[in-house]
């Protein structure tokens, strides 16, 4: 009889090896140009050549040249040295408002999330009021309300009207989560509220706000950059993308072209590696 | 729905809409008047800084600044009742008027955007999902996240560089050339770069939304379905998806009016045009209450206004909210 | 007969994330007019993608890797999309699983089975003529109707009138009955066997419950992993199954096996399609596996003239197969009937209401009062909505009901006071079990974690060392290994699951199991796998379990007593000999003759009972010893 026609019964089948699992994997490019931006603004102080505060009015208005490889602002300010230096701030203030927009956004939407139908329903309309008023009008009364411009003060305004997004998500997270029956079991268990918060909620939510807070810092760069452009964030002293931006318009005219174009791209290249970044973030939420 | 409960839902949304701008005229009051700043200054110019205590007393009184907060919102609030909403300190004339001279040119402008950028926003949705994955669909989005990540005065001042600088093709501000304000050609050239912008800058956001309903809707079994019956591929997305997108894209419209008339602020102020949002900006800056509060209140009541617009054309369209079930259906287990 | 549909060594594969997934595997089919096939298998065996390539509506990373397709002797593997459209309607058609997706939700059923009419004779009066031949009552009014306004039932009779609308020549029903009510399954079953015998119409039917199979097909398909291992007509399927799987699958079947004996399980689980094995995929499940089974795969064999089996064990070289041993587990000692004596659990008056909108109330639970006495696995059975979880989640304080109350071990759990005062004992000695364990398992923490929750938030010591160890020993007991310990919910598979709930619940040690449909979202072999781990649980460790379940065989199976749920009201409770063998209220008699029996012989002779409305007003009166009915003042 065949050898291979005796019963063996049941053994582990040899299965093919599996294949390795993926890891995340951040965008490379996109990665790598942020870095450099960020490193180069937060260290510009070692390889500056110039002192970006100034004025060296003999200069004025300079094109693009082997001394002054960006050019110079109406001021006479060496611009190559202006981006570095007012980077640090924009990207500070990008960051400081995300921080207040997303602490005002999760005790928000957690508040709506958990609060009876009533609240919940006053909370809502209170956040669309909030989102549906052009932002930019809140802003100028805020800054009319919070008096003098200043980093912290720009911040705080630009963080207390971009929550909205983030807080919407946030609850909507909740009211889900909190019906789910994992939430149920817990509760029957006997999971009290801050043992859920904490061990359920909290890990739940993150993934999918973590795509959001980083648009948030997004969009809070290109506010400091239009209200600083508009003469309502930091005034003209204190160097910031926007601010070197908001001295662009009067280099306009007289065809200055390295006054807009250059800090703008420089503006523009960060929002887009930061957008690739989170794009990338939500597709791995997504997979998962 | 009957009509009985369609008025009375009516009267019950009308009374919400008067508290709340009750509420958004309150709040606006106080911030106003809190916050630092010396209008006297916005009345007077250079003047206010030489007065006197006295003269500086007797021009708060004039101007009802003595009061308590309160008080002063009472009389503001007696006063609009009867129409008047103060005068303008900057421009000393009725606020309405101010307004009213303004608002026309920000209508033309965000009413063109708009125009352009729904139908635009609709037109590439589509487009995406009927090429999804194939190379118009990737070259549009890629576009897509480049331009929205273009701030939109930058964008202008770049359009201005370009066409107006350097081609001197197009103007770059005002909303028309001195002398010829009846020019219709005129004000269109005018117009070509603002409204540029302002679809730029909103278009992407919205025909990224209609792409991911509308690919969220073709996952959906009756897609599916609808397939397996010898539907073609169009027809399925026009009568199918297109048609259960639609009423919640009504209602995003609806809530971004207010969205796109605060981005036409920012370039109204780049381009220099006479609009509202040129008229924001000031009146912030110089302290001018009575106009700066009517902008708030005009912006509010759009805002309130085009949310209640949505909520009903939502509920006016999904047949699942509009019509009640009849209760002897729900019982019913098919047995039939 | 020249088949209507021929499918030559058909392989379909998927392009996924961990590499191909191999669909379909080299399956032939043939499909004559006027025949009912039903392709049995388990969930992801490839059943939905097998009628999907057909119709060549393959989602966008799926291709079709080899073989062919002949429809009406002409081959349209190669079709372009647009000619496969024509196809569509037409020739072939499709009725799908949830009848609510697949109808569009905000247009007119009316309209959407007119769409699926050819052009030229698109008429009011054809859907009407549809609407009538699927038995849609008052089809001139309904037509109007949304969706949402029909039961679930409509629904998929209004979805198999559209997708009947072009007169098509061959129905795939993609598992047509599973979201529906036992009561009406078998009408639409009857409807699909209807249609092939009068119109000219042949069913590829795609189910995973034997029972609808034996009742609707001529002849059945088995598919396993990819494959089809076992054609034959359904007599022969099911009276003299030749591949060990369908074997296994027909004595797992709780409707066919003893009350008290374990259920016969299939060891292991199904083999992931992107990592198949080399030989037979179903050898590593094989008690019988031979040599060869590892190492290459078996043609199909036939046995006659109609029927045919894919498995080395028919191979003339291989040893005559033993006969079916007995259950593979080794019987457990019969369980000690409950004494009557300790109450544990007792349920008086219980009402429940909520409002899912203003101005209305819906009333979930209606004045129900049952008993469950220690040691007992009590049965509470009843179709959705009859408010069977509603109770199991008053009993969990879950729900707040609005009369009645609940006793646990003499504590009033319903009143604040008295739970404050044993919160502790209420919280660890009853537990609750989901029916979907996707759902009731946090994904973002590990197996470990899960289990070990519990315990860290009652501060239990636990008994063996740490508090990893325990959760490794109650993964042993519940029959995983710990290898699991460290994965995440969605790596495992439902019945896995399902397992690290009980597992969880178990390092309580509780004295109350309330399980919630635990085996309604699992396959039949995982099903029998759950269910003789929780006859091992009463038997070793005197756990009563109050066991939720529209499956009556499942209960017949499994409890001593049961309760019958029908819109909220307790309609017939008895233990389950009599309430099987003598049922009074016409609403269980209904609920008992629809319940499919995996015999085609029987089950096609098999009367369904007219479901009448009966008034549930009236109290409940004791006809026999322990068998209380609901009479009502007309009966």
């Amino acid at each position: 009889m065949d050898k291979r026609f005796t019963i063996v019964g049941i053994r582990p089948a040899p299965l093919p090896a599996e294949p390795p699992k993926s890891r995340l994997r951040l965008p490379p490019l996109p990665a790598v140009v942020l870095a450099i931006i960020v490193l180069g603004c937060l260290c510009c102080d070692f390889f500056l050549p110039k002192d970006p505060a100034y004025l060296d009015l003999y200069h004025a208005n300079t094109a693009p040249n082997a001394e002054f490889w960006f050019g110079t602002d109406t001021m006479g300010r060496d611009i190559f040295s202006m981006i570095w230096h007012g980077g640090r701030l924009s990207l500070l203030i990008g960051f400081l408002s995300t921080f207040i927009s997303t602490a005002i956004a999760v005790l928000f939407g957690t508040a709506g999330g958990i609060a009876p139908g009533w609240l919940d329903k006053l909370l809502t309309r209170v956040a669309e009021v909030f989102l549906s008023v052009p932002s930019l009008l809140l802003v100028i009364f805020l800054q009319a309300i919070l008096g003098h411009a200043g980093v912290l003060s720009l911040s705080i305004a630009i963080g207390v009207t971009g929550w909205m997004g983030i807080a919407k998500v946030v609850r909507t997270e909740v009211r889900r989560l909190r019906e789910s029956e994992f939430i149920l079991a817990a509760r029957c268990m006997g999971g009290g509220f801050f043992h859920n918060l904490w061990v359920h909620f909290l890990p739940n939510i993150f993934p999918s706000i973590l795509f959001m807070v980083v648009m948030n810092i997004r969009g809070a760069i290109a506010a400091e950059s239009t209200l600083s452009f508009l003469g309502l964030g930091l005034p003209l002293e204190i160097i910031s993308w926007g601010s070197m931006l908001s001295l662009a318009e009067r280099g306009l005219l007289s065809g200055a072209w390295w006054m807009v174009l250059i800090p703008g791209a420089f503006l523009v290249i960060t929002l887009l590696c930061i957008t690739e970044l989170g794009e990338q973030l939500r597709q791995t939420a997504d997979r998962q | 729905m009957t009509h009985r409960n369609f008025w009375l839902s009516c009267g019950q949304k009308l009374l919400v809409f008067l508290l709340s701008i009750f509420v958004l005229s309150a709040a606006v009051f106080y911030a106003a008047r809190l916050s630092p700043g010396d209008p006297l200054v916005s009345y007077y110019g250079g003047r206010a800084e030489k007065m006197t205590p006295e003269e500086r007393s007797r021009a708060e009184e004039r101007l009802g600044l003595h009061d308590a907060v309160h008080v002063q919102y009472l009389r503001w609030l007696r006063d609009a009742a009867h129409g008047e909403f103060g005068v303008s300190y900057k421009y000393k004339t009725d606020v309405l008027k101010v307004i009213w001279g303004r608002f026309p040119n920000t209508l033309i402008l965000g009413g063109a955007s708009f125009a352009l950028i729904f139908t635009l926003a609709l037109g590439l949705g589509i487009l995406c999902v009927w090429y999804e994955g194939r190379w118009l669909d990737r070259l549009i989005c890629r576009a897509g996240t480049v331009v929205s990540c273009v701030p939109e005065f930058w964008l202008s001042l770049v359009l201005i560089l370009v066409f107006s600088v350097w081609l001197r093709w197009l103007p770059s501000s005002g909303a028309y050339t001195v002398g010829r304000e009846y020019d219709l050609s005129d004000r269109i050239l005018h117009l070509l770069l603002p409204v540029t912008v302002a679809t730029a800058g909103h278009l992407w956001y919205y025909a990224y939304m209609v792409r991911s309903r509308l690919l969220d809707e073709l996952c959906a079994g009756y897609v599916l379905f609808a397939e397996a019956k010898g539907l073609a591929k169009r027809t399925v997305l026009f009568r199918h998806c297109l048609r259960n997108v639609l009423p919640s894209y009504l209602s995003m419209m609806a809530v971004s009016v207010p969205h796109i008339l605060g981005g036409t602020y920012i370039i109204e102020a780049v381009f220099s045009y006479p609009g509202l949002g040129t008229l924001a900006y000031e009146s912030a800056r110089w302290k001018d209450y009575n106009l700066l509060m009517v902008l708030c209140l005009f912006t509010g009541i759009a805002v309130i206004f085009c949310g209640m617009l949505a909520q009903i054309l939502n509920e006016r369209i999904d047949p699942r909210i509009r019509e009640a079930l009849p209760p002897q259906e729900r019982k019913e287990n098919g047995h039939g | 007969m020249a088949a209507l549909l021929e499918l030559k060594n058909l392989s379909v594969s998927f392009d996924a994330a961990q590499g191909e997934l191999q669909a379909v595997r080299e399956v032939s089919l043939t499909l004559h007019p006027g025949e009912v096939l039903a392709l049995v298998g388990e969930s992801g065996c490839g059943k939905t993608v097998l009628c999907r390539s057909v119709m060549g509506l393959l989602p966008a990373n799926a291709r079709i890797k080899g073989g062919s397709i002949l429809l009406n002797s002409v081959d349209i593997t190669h079709y372009r999309p647009h000619e496969l459209e024509r196809l569509r309607g037409r020739v072939l058609s499709m009725a799908l699983q949830d009848p609510l997706s697949a109808l569009n939700p905000t247009i007119p059923v009316g309209e959407q089975i007119a769409e699926a009419i050819p052009k030229q004779e698109r008429s009011v009066r054809r859907v009407v003529e549809l609407m009538e031949l699927v038995g849609i009552p008052e089809p001139e009014q309904r037509r109007r109707w949304y969706p949402h306004q029909f039961s679930g039932g409509m629904r998929q009779r209004c979805v198999l009138a559209a997708a009947l609308a072009a007169a098509p020549q061959i129905l795939f029903a993609d598992e047509p009955t599973t979201a529906l009510d036992v009561t009406i399954q078998a009408q639409i079953l009857d409807l699909l066997r209807t249609f092939s015998r009068t119109l000219p119409t042949a069913c590829l039917l795609v189910s995973h419950d034997l029972g609808a199979v034996a009742r609707a097909a001529d002849r059945v398909a088995v598919m396993y992993a990819g494959k089809i291992v076992e054609t034959g007509t359904a007599e022969e399927i099911f009276s003299e199954p030749r591949h060990p799987y369908t074997q296994g699958l027909l004595r797992s079947l709780p409707s066919l096996a003893r009350r008290g004996k374990p259920l016969y399980t299939i060891p292991g689980m199904p083999p992931p399609l992107t990592r198949l094995p080399p030989g037979d995929a179903f050898a590593c499940r094989n008690e019988h596996a031979m040599q060869i089974d590892y190492e290459q795969m078996p043609p199909m064999f036939p046995v006659s003239e109609t029927h045919a089996a894919a498995t080395w064990l028919l191979d003339p070289r291989a040893p005559t197969m033993p006969p079916p041993s007995g259950a593979q587990a080794t019987d457990l000692p019969a369980p000690p009937h409950p004494r009557k004596e300790e109450l544990l659990l007792d349920v008086r008056g219980l009402s429940c209401e909520y409002r899912p909108r203003r101005r209305t109330v819906v009333r979930a639970l209606d004045n129900l009062s049952f008993r469950l006495y220690r040691g007992e696995i009590f049965g509470l059975v009843g179709e959705s909505g009859s408010g069977k979880s509603t109770a199991a989640r008053c009993v969990m304080n879950i729900c707040r009901p609005s009369a009645g109350y609940i006793r646990y071990q003499g504590i009033d759990i319903c009143s604040p006071r008295e739970f404050r005062l044993n919160r502790k004992l209420l919280q660890t000695s009853r537990q609750l079990i989901f029916q979907d364990s996707a759902s009731s398992l946090d994904g973002k923490m590990t197996v470990a974690d899960l289990i070990a929750e519990p315990m860290k938030l009652h501060r239990i010591r636990p008994p063996r060392g740490s508090l990893r160890q325990e959760a490794a020993f109650q993964l042993h007991y519940v029959g995983l290994d710990e290898s699991c310990l460290d994965q995440y919910p969605a790596e495992l598979s439902g019945g896995q699951r399902q397992r690290v709930a009980v597992a969880r619940a178990l390092c309580m040690e509780p004295d109350l199991l309330v399980a919630d449909e635990p085996v309604a979202s699992l396959d039949v072999s995982i099903q029998a796998q759950m269910m003789n781990l929780f006859r091992h649980l009463r038997a070793e460790h005197g756990v009563s379990i109050l066991f939720i379940a529209h499956d009556l065989s499942i209960v017949r199976y499994l409890c001593d007593r049961v309760g019958v749920l029908y819109r909220g009201r307790l309609v017939e409770c008895a233990p389950t000999e009599a309430l099987f063998s003598a049922p009074a209220h016409p609403y269980t008699q209904a609920l008992l003759s629809a319940v499919p029996i995996p015999d085609p012989a029987r089950e096609r002779g098999r009367r369904l009972l007219p479901l009448v409305e009966t008034s549930l007003s009236g109290t409940l009166s004791e006809i026999a010893p322990e068998h209380f009915v609901l009479k009502g003042d007309a009966l």
